[in-house]
């Protein structure tokens, strides 16, 4: 693929990792209803950040914006894993889920630190992202150990 | 990457808004064409003069009731207006970009840009409070009301469709007054789209109008008499010897925003990577056509190391840059509005050879993503050792054309700057507030930036100007377009 460079690349990218995670959290909740409620919550917040990214982006001005040098991306580092095998378990479930995460705080780290000169509002949305899905892997280490299946 | 969805999918006659009235005009037709596609988009009229009797007839109706309405309700239709924008941004951005060929970035940068002028005028009920002085003789009061004057006339250049009307129209308005916006008929879709939205807002019928045309719709709203102001975003040769001049003669308030040959001034203490992203932009955005991108990039001192290696630098990303479509979001710069305009940025692309300079990065046969033809379309260019008295050195291009020039210290920077007639948005990138603050206060200005490529003011301040770049008192945007849009009567009172 080719590399992100635009803000506009960068913030629809964003906006597919969000779209696509939410609904690998969505098919989560029908496959294991007794953490439903978590999985639905997670697909929810998704969407929400979706309105955050594009809300942030549309509100700032920058030359950075208008011109188009805000990233280098390589798309491809950051391409998420939503693949299951239908036999998976609770576990696997979540370990694919860490994938998810791992490689979307990496996606949000990097964006923020390449746009951060220029873009001002853009990158500090980015890291609010970040810390909400560290919050959600710490809620997934406690899934895991309370094995709500 | 696939290109985003166009909002505009089938030829239109593109109607005047007069009077509330969305009307067909008698005049002949002109093609709207996507530059990127040459495409024929739409179709604009260029109106009759009875066309424009109409609307300032019908704004001259529309003016007392508008004044007589409280200015926080005529704000509230201002916030409304600014929501539906918002609900509406990504079509608008959209419409811009298949009018213009800018990129999807630069089209939300300007609807961006263009809302936040409404948000400023918004704040009318407070911008608009006049002032009192009690007992200033002895028994006697005195206060100051600024107050409308009736229709002004706001007309729109090519490069920024949807931005550069709201410079004036939502202040013009905010005041209590009506207007007449003419935009440019190579751009109209815009400003229509505006239009609806400022109906869906609840304006009273004849306070915003839009009537399209060319230059006899210029000199139809030049020479009516009702039309007090006139707010004008163009050429130096039309905004000096037409504009202005005729505003003069008639008596007519006047703004005229004009041309430009930006100087960007560059430090060898400055932060390297920041300064060539803010570059790529300024020189190149918009393909250039804007009156603050950057042409003539001064680059300071007799550090030969510093020098080749920033000139590499810039060559290097400036030869990346991709070319294409503004609706395919990787591409970074779109084509130039029309052949024409190309072929006057070509013209002084080979002046500038013959005259001597050097061709580091040459945009004439660019590499076009999605194969669309090359009609409008022209690379970034960079001419080196441009002489800051040539043509390419000191006429404005409007293209994406970066001259570069190397001088020995700031002050021959500034020397060279203030020697062009232009003085719209020159700017420094340093890391040295002594000499950020020597360039500031020296250099003939309206605009300065200080590690800032594109040195577009925000809404709350006067988008300034200075010498053959602007030609009138008060500007547009902020408290000053308060000013420029109302009169100051002042009330002295006794009572025995």
């Amino acid at each position: 693929m080719i590399a992100l460079h635009t803000a506009s690349e960068g913030i629809s990218f964003a906006k597919a990792l969000e779209v696509e995670s939410a609904t690998f959290y969505e098919n989560l909740a029908k496959r294991f209803p007794i953490s439903g409620e978590a999985f639905l919550a997670f697909a929810k917040e998704n969407r929400k950040n979706v309105r955050e990214v594009e809300r942030t982006y549309y509100g700032v001005i920058t030359d950075a914006i208008e011109g188009g040098y805000c990233f280098d991306l390589e798309p491809n580092v950051y391409a998420i894993n939503v693949e299951m095998s239908v036999e998976a378990s609770f576990e696997e479930a979540l370990a694919t889920a860490r994938g998810v995460e791992e490689k979307i705080i990496a996606f949000y780290s990097d964006a923020a630190v390449q746009s951060k000169p220029l873009m001002g509002d853009v990158p500090r949305a980015f890291l609010t992202l970040v810390k909400k899905r560290e919050k959600r892997l710490s809620i997934m280490n406690l899934m895991l150990t309370k094995k709500e299946v | 990457m696939p290109t985003l969805e166009e909002p505009i999918k089938e030829v239109k006659i593109v109607k005047n808004y007069i009077d509330g009235e969305w009307v067909e005009s008698e005049g002949k037709l002109i093609d709207v064409v996507n530059p990127a596609k040459c495409q024929t988009i739409a179709q604009v009229p260029i109106s009759t003069e009875d066309e424009i009797d109409a609307a300032v007839e019908a704004a001259n109706a529309a003016f007392p009731d508008w004044r007589k309405t409280p200015p926080l309700a005529r704000s509230r239709c201002l916030f409304r207006l600014k929501d539906l924008m918002e609900e509406h941004f990504e079509e608008i951005s959209r419409i811009q970009t298949q009018e213009h060929g800018k990129t999807i970035d630069e089209s939300r940068g300007e609807t961006r840009r263009g809302i936040e002028n409404v948000e400023v005028a918004c704040g009318v009920p407070t911008l608009m409070q006049g002032y009192f002085s009690e007992n200033i003789a002895t028994g006697i009061d005195e206060w100051m009301i600024p107050t409308p004057l009736g229709v002004f006339g706001i007309i729109g250049p090519f490069n920024f469709p949807w931005m550069i009307p709201l410079w004036s129209a939502p202040y013009a308005v905010a005041t209590g007054n009506c207007v007449i916006i003419k935009p440019s008929s190579e751009v109209p879709l815009s400003q229509n789209r505006l239009a609806e939205l400022v109906e869906e807002a609840g304006f009273p019928p004849g306070v915003w109008n839009v009537v399209h045309g060319g230059r006899t719709v210029v000199s139809g709203i030049l020479n009516h008499t009702d039309i007090v102001g006139i707010t004008f975003v163009g050429s130096t040769p039309t905004g000096r010897d037409v504009i202005y001049k005729r505003c003069g003669e008639t008596g007519k308030r006047v703004i005229a925003q004009c041309g430009a040959k930006n100087f960007m001034t560059i430090m060898p203490d400055c932060d390297i990577d920041r300064t060539v992203a803010s570059m790529m932009t300024s020189f190149f955005g918009n393909a250039g056509q804007r009156c603050l991108a950057a042409a003539n990039c001064v680059i300071v001192g007799e550090d030969d190391v510093f020098y080749n290696m920033f000139v590499d630098k810039i060559v290097a990303i400036a030869s990346k840059i991709k070319i294409g479509y503004g609706l395919d979001e990787s591409v970074q710069m779109g084509p130039l509005r029309d052949r024409a305009k190309k072929e006057k940025v070509v013209g002084y692309i080979e002046q500038g050879i013959r005259d001597g300079a050097r061709l580091r990065v040459d945009g004439r046969s660019p590499k076009i993503i999605g194969g669309y033809p090359d009609t409008c379309f022209l690379g970034a260019t960079i001419l080196e050792d441009v002489a800051p008295d040539s043509p390419v050195g000191s006429e404005e291009i409007f293209g994406p054309v970066m001259s570069i020039m190397r001088v020995s210290d700031l002050d021959k920077a500034i020397e060279i700057s203030n020697a062009n007639p232009f003085g719209n948005g020159h700017s420094i990138f340093t890391t040295n507030g002594k000499n950020a603050r020597h360039f500031q206060y020296n250099i003939e200005s309206g605009n300065v930036g200080i590690n800032i490529g594109i040195v577009a003011p925000m809404a709350l301040f006067p988008f300034s100007g200075m010498k053959d770049s602007f030609f009138g008192t008060l500007h547009t945007q902020g408290q000053e377009a308060i000013r420029f849009f109302t009169e100051s009567k002042v009330v002295i009172q006794r009572w025995f």
